[in-house]
């Protein structure tokens, strides 16, 4: 069959033209021009200039960039401690719940499908660090606050991680979800032959079994959070004094922040920088789904 | 206006397609010999109310009338550094365009204004600019890039409906830093608002603590010959910050938000949240546009300048130019847009009227006070002759117009101010969030960054 | 390099992915789960014998009302207090933000959002956006698919590899120069800036979408394009009148990845739409955000929720299998 079709080269040609020209111009292109403009200065005005690495200099000298890194890292860590096991026990419960687990994950879900943008703006309302905020108003109730929220250098990042994690938790929920389903039953009752009770059944069945999604998500997060931009943006522009200044917050900086023309050169040597500490992560995250789905 | 946006997203996607599909040879934006000349230019701040739009749109239509080969498109403006420099790589600035002071220099050093002298010259007012400040919109070869179209000192703008509620007379605005603390802490305490609020964020942080710092005395950089040495390391900076510390954390009288930018500070000033704040002289315009401000609430004030020493009030503008991509028919009819909308009603009676009762009668802003970008006489004439109809609470800002004269104007840092304020942003930041910010170390820190930026040129 | 395809669990024929097929309620439509035996009670961790002792009932009961409280609470609260804001005047709002209507409803601020402040536009423009974006999409993956999985030219392969190698490349590294391809993109000399293309196009160089849906042709059975083969059929009616028919479940998938990627979109629409009139939603909502009431902003925010979340809750199907799918790739 395959032969027949294979002389039809110029139809063929045909039906790879989209896909040909899209990856050509919008991906693989630009791919290329990201790494001849890491060693280039360019300001769209003048012609661009060979500068080697230069630009990988100025962004190693620039003292915002370990800020940056630094903001990055506790972004992913704090994500983690609150991301990761929750929608993990939420999941877990789920997967018993014997009626209605559509109203469950519908609920768990709809965060999600909340546009981001809308959902840091209303966050930003619920964070107003005045005593009539609207969490400082909850806590109140019991006592507590008033907080400061994203006005203070200490609050500012958990606050945008209390956020990402509301509106990202119920995907992880619905992944882990999927994956206890999927567990074998014969082995909790083999484990009930044994004399299993429900936790140990827990610690010593479901959770060996989820370990492959287990790492998989812990990758992925860590993927995601190194380029989390859209909270710090909109929610505190990097303040309170660059307490939330990331990663890709920088890079934007340098593209598009100095109103007299960008530093692109800077801006593209940083993306590779993260590019290639994402890649890694990538590769690891590629390995890791093979051993799984294959074991 | 609205069945024009309409219309336009209608058409959009079409015009879109079939734009790349005819390969999009003729450009909109280069007219054939003979047709009308299209030009863009900037309207008004995004939000701005409807009424303020049609006013725009209607001198618009006066303008097109006088000028009949001229087609003129209108797009919505605010200035911020992240969107100006999106759209001037993209090339999507409209033909004439606006930019603060300090941007002028710099971005007529990268060519990215057009030379409009000879159009400019051609309305015949060059020669009564104020030279100080038509410097700002000329090259180093004399001819003009820009052209002033507003000039504005900072000014202290404040609440009488929250002055009157704490108890102070809203007649008496405070006159020393030390009044402005006590007063603050008295709208605090007894309003529960904010009694003093300050811009820190997409480099206003740094903007207004300059501000400050000229007020006490102080200068941010200083210039000999061809080199700018950084001087944010100064001891009235340090006073600056000490007051505002003393406000954020003795007193607690600055409300609880600390990440203002320029359009924040100003909607939730409209909305009485804030007693006080400084930003720029002209900025009741865009408190009636855009955040809808009850005008009984709106009082105006000169900074309080420390007496004797070189205290100063930071002043600044706006040029008005031309895009470069422009072909010089597109120059020359950008440059009439400019000289119809910007500047001849400060020359021209009849001009100055018309524009005037245009505005009036959308029920737009008339009569804010400002400074003369050509001269005292020349702009009080122009009061007089829009006299009647200013709608403005002029009266509210009597302090400001009466003592703004008696200041000694300082312009804004020479050198890469934009950058210079963006480190100090973050200055201000810390000193606002964190009781135990160590002033000192910011700044010696901030201004090894800013020398840094200056030395690279 | 071969070793992404297997990123994930097999795609049964039907498009279901073991992993996404399952959260969603199935319970009455037998014969839809044909790979999975029908089972006559679901088990989980939990026994039937164990279920059948009080002591775990209750206590699992009382464990998954919590949860559904929890749930209801921190999930559905904010959108819940978020309605409720829309019709809430500024002041309320601001003075007791959890209190129910103390000075009564303002329906105005909802009419006054959708027209006065143009959500109706930038509606509009959200989803001119989506739409174009979906259907690139669409194009690229389903012909390309199709032309690398059953047309298979000798240079397949290598292409396949070069799609697939973009999976490793954050879309962060493209952002500086993408713009700039953009700005003056190759054999068509003019800026894509301020046109929609600027969104549609680039959004269909999506590797993930030509992997699932060339994985899903793969999975076909060859006897059909046989068979359509001996009847005569060209590549252009195979792909069109075969192919395509049978693919719903895929398209199904990419429909809903393109479609809430393109309406979640932020950045990207931010640069290369600077003309406020074509900006969608959620670039529009934050410039808006600082200059109209509160009250007015809550109640766009609203409207801008309330449709993805009327969506989701008619295609709750659909989603949550994207999800369970698409959860593991992005990023």
């Amino acid at each position: 069959m395959t032969t027949w079709f294979r002389r039809g080269g110029f139809s063929t040609l045909l039906f790879l033209l989209p896909l040909i020209v899209i990856f050509g111009v919008f991906s693989w292109f630009p791919i290329v021009r990201a790494a001849v403009m890491s060693v280039q200065q360019t300001n769209l005005v003048t012609a661009p200039r060979f500068v080697g690495l230069d630009n990988f200099q100025t962004v190693f000298e620039d003292p915002l960039l370990w800020t940056a890194v630094q903001n990055t890292a506790l972004f992913a860590l704090i994500a983690l401690v609150l991301g990761y096991p929750v929608p993990l026990v939420l999941a877990v419960i789920m997967s018993e719940v014997r009626r209605f687990r559509g109203v469950f994950t519908a609920i768990a879900y709809l965060p999600v499908v909340v546009p981001p943008v809308v959902a840091v703006l209303m966050w930003k309302v619920f964070y107003d660090a005045r005593p009539e905020g609207v969490f400082n108003t909850m806590l109140g109730w019991v006592g507590l606050g008033p907080y400061q929220w994203l006005q203070s250098a200490g609050t500012a990042m958990p606050s945008l991680v209390i956020e990402a994690t509301w509106a990202a938790a119920g995907g992880t929920v619905i992944i882990y979800l999927a994956a206890l389903i999927a567990v074998p039953h014969e082995l909790y009752e083999a484990a009930e032959v044994d004399g299993a009770g429900l936790w140990r059944k827990v610690w010593n069945v479901t959770m060996p079994q989820l370990r492959g999604v287990l790492l998989v998500t812990l990758i992925l997060q860590i993927i995601s959070t190194s380029q989390v931009f859209l909270e710090p943006f909109l929610f505190t522009g990097g303040g309170p004094a660059n307490s939330t200044l990331t990663v890709l917050l920088l890079i934007y900086d340098y593209a598009f922040a100095s109103s007299l023309g960008g530093d692109y050169g800077a801006a593209t040597a940083l993306s590779l920088m993260l590019a290639a500490f994402l890649a890694v992560m990538s590769a690891v995250y590629f390995w890791l789904t093979r051993t799984w789905s294959t074991s | 206006m609205k069945s024009y946006r309409r219309t336009t997203v209608a058409l959009a996607a079409a015009a879109a397609v079939a734009g790349l599909l005819a390969g999009c040879s003729g450009s909109s934006d280069q007219p054939g010999t003979g047709g009308p000349i299209a030009i863009s230019v900037v309207s008004l701040k995004p939000g701005s109310e409807q009424s303020a739009f049609d006013a725009f749109e209607e001198q618009v239509r006066q303008f097109e009338a006088a000028n009949p080969g001229i087609d003129v498109t209108t797009q919505e403006y605010e200035w911020t550094g992240p969107t100006f420099t999106a759209q001037l790589a993209g090339g999507t600035l409209p033909t004439v365009f606006t930019v603060p002071f300090t941007d002028g220099q710099g971005l007529i050093a990268r060519g990215q204004l057009a030379d409009i002298s000879q159009y400019i010259e051609g309305f015949g007012y060059t020669d009564q600019f104020n030279p100080a400040i038509l410097a700002a919109g000329q090259g180093t070869d004399g001819h003009i890039y820009g052209v002033p179209t507003a000039a504005y000192g900072v000014g202290l703008h404040y609440n009488r409906t929250l002055f009157t509620q704490a108890g102070l007379d809203p007649n008496k605005p405070p006159t020393s830093w030390d009044e402005v603390r006590s007063y603050a802490k008295q709208i605090a305490d007894r309003t529960g608002q904010a009694g003093y609020a300050e811009m820190t964020q997409e480099n206003t942080g740094g903007w207004m603590l300059t501000s400050l710092t000229y007020a006490l005395g102080g200068r941010m950089q200083q210039v000999q010959g061809e080199n700018a040495q950084a001087t944010i390391d100064n001891p009235q900076a340090v006073q600056a910050l000490n007051l505002l510390r003393d406000m954020r954390w003795t007193d607690n009288s600055m409300g609880s938000n600390f990440l203002y930018d320029w359009a924040g500070i100003n909607q939730d000033f409209a909305a009485g949240k804030i007693g006080m704040y400084m930003g720029g002289s002209d900025v009741y315009e865009s408190l009636a546009q855009q955040n809808n401000i009850n005008p009984d609430d709106y009082g105006l004030s000169v900074l309080p300048l420390q007496p004797g020493g070189k205290a100063g009030l930071l002043g600044g503008g706006t040029l008005a130019a031309v895009n470069v991509r422009a072909t010089p028919e597109q120059a020359e009819a950008g440059a009439k847009w400019i000289d119809f909308y910007y500047m001849s009603k400060f020359v021209r009676e009849n001009a100055a009227v018309l524009d005037a009762q245009t505005k009036a009668n959308a029920d737009q802003p008339v009569g804010m006070p400002q400074l003369p970008i050509f001269n005292r006489a020349t702009l009080d004439q122009y009061n007089q002759w829009i006299s009647p109809f200013v709608n403005v609470p002029l009266d509210q800002m009597s302090s400001f117009t009466n003592g703004i004269f008696q200041q000694d104007l300082a312009g804004e840092p020479p050198a890469h101010a934009q950058e210079m304020y963006a480190v100090l942003d973050s200055v201000v930041q810390a000193v606002l969030t964190d009781p135990n910010a160590n002033i000192n170390q910011l700044l010696t820190t901030a201004d090894a960054e800013v020398q840094t930026i200056l030395d690279r040129g | 390099m071969s070793t992404p395809t297997r990123t994930r669990p097999q795609p049964a024929p039907d498009g279901t992915a073991a992993a996404g097929s399952a959260p969603a309620p199935t319970r009455s439509r037998t014969g839809r789960r044909r790979d999975r035996p029908a089972e006559p009670v679901f088990r989980g961790i939990v026994s039937s014998s164990e279920w059948r002792s009080p002591s775990v009932r209750i206590g699992l009961g009382l464990t998954q009302a919590l949860l559904l409280v929890g749930l209801v609470v921190v999930a559905l609260g904010p959108l819940l207090w978020l309605v409720k804001a829309s019709i809430t005047p500024t002041q309320d709002t601001l003075r007791d933000p959890m209190a129910l209507f103390p000075s009564g409803v303002d329906w105005a601020n909802l009419s006054t959002a959708w027209s006065s402040v143009h959500i109706d536009l930038h509606f509009a423009n959200s989803m001119i956006v989506a739409s174009g974006a979906w259907l690139v999409q669409i194009v690229v993956a389903t012909t390309g698919g199709y032309a690398l999985s059953i047309l298979k030219p000798r240079y397949g392969p290598v292409l396949y590899w070069l799609v697939l190698s973009t999976l490793f490349v954050p879309a962060v590294v493209l952002l500086v120069p993408l713009y700039l391809t953009v700005l003056s993109p190759p054999l068509i000399g003019q800026s894509l800036i301020n046109t929609f293309w600027a969104v549609w196009l680039p959004a269909g160089a999506n590797a993930f979408n030509v992997l699932l849906a060339k994985r899903f042709f793969d999975n076909l059975p060859g006897e059909i394009f046989e068979a359509a083969r001996i009847d005569g059929a060209g590549p252009f009616r195979v792909f069109w009148s075969v192919l395509l028919p049978m693919s719903r479940p895929i398209l199904g998938v990419i429909s809903v990845f393109a479609f809430v990627a393109a309406w979640k979109d932020f950045l990207w629409p931010l640069l290369v739409l600077p003309d406020p009139d074509m900006q969608p939603l959620s670039v529009r909502l934050p410039t808006l955000a600082n200059s109209i009431e509160l009250d007015i902003l809550l109640a766009a925010l609203m409207i801008s929720a309330l449709i993805p979340v009327v969506l989701f809750l008619i295609f709750q199907r659909t989603f949550l299998r994207t999800a369970g799918l698409g959860g593991a790739i992005k990023g």
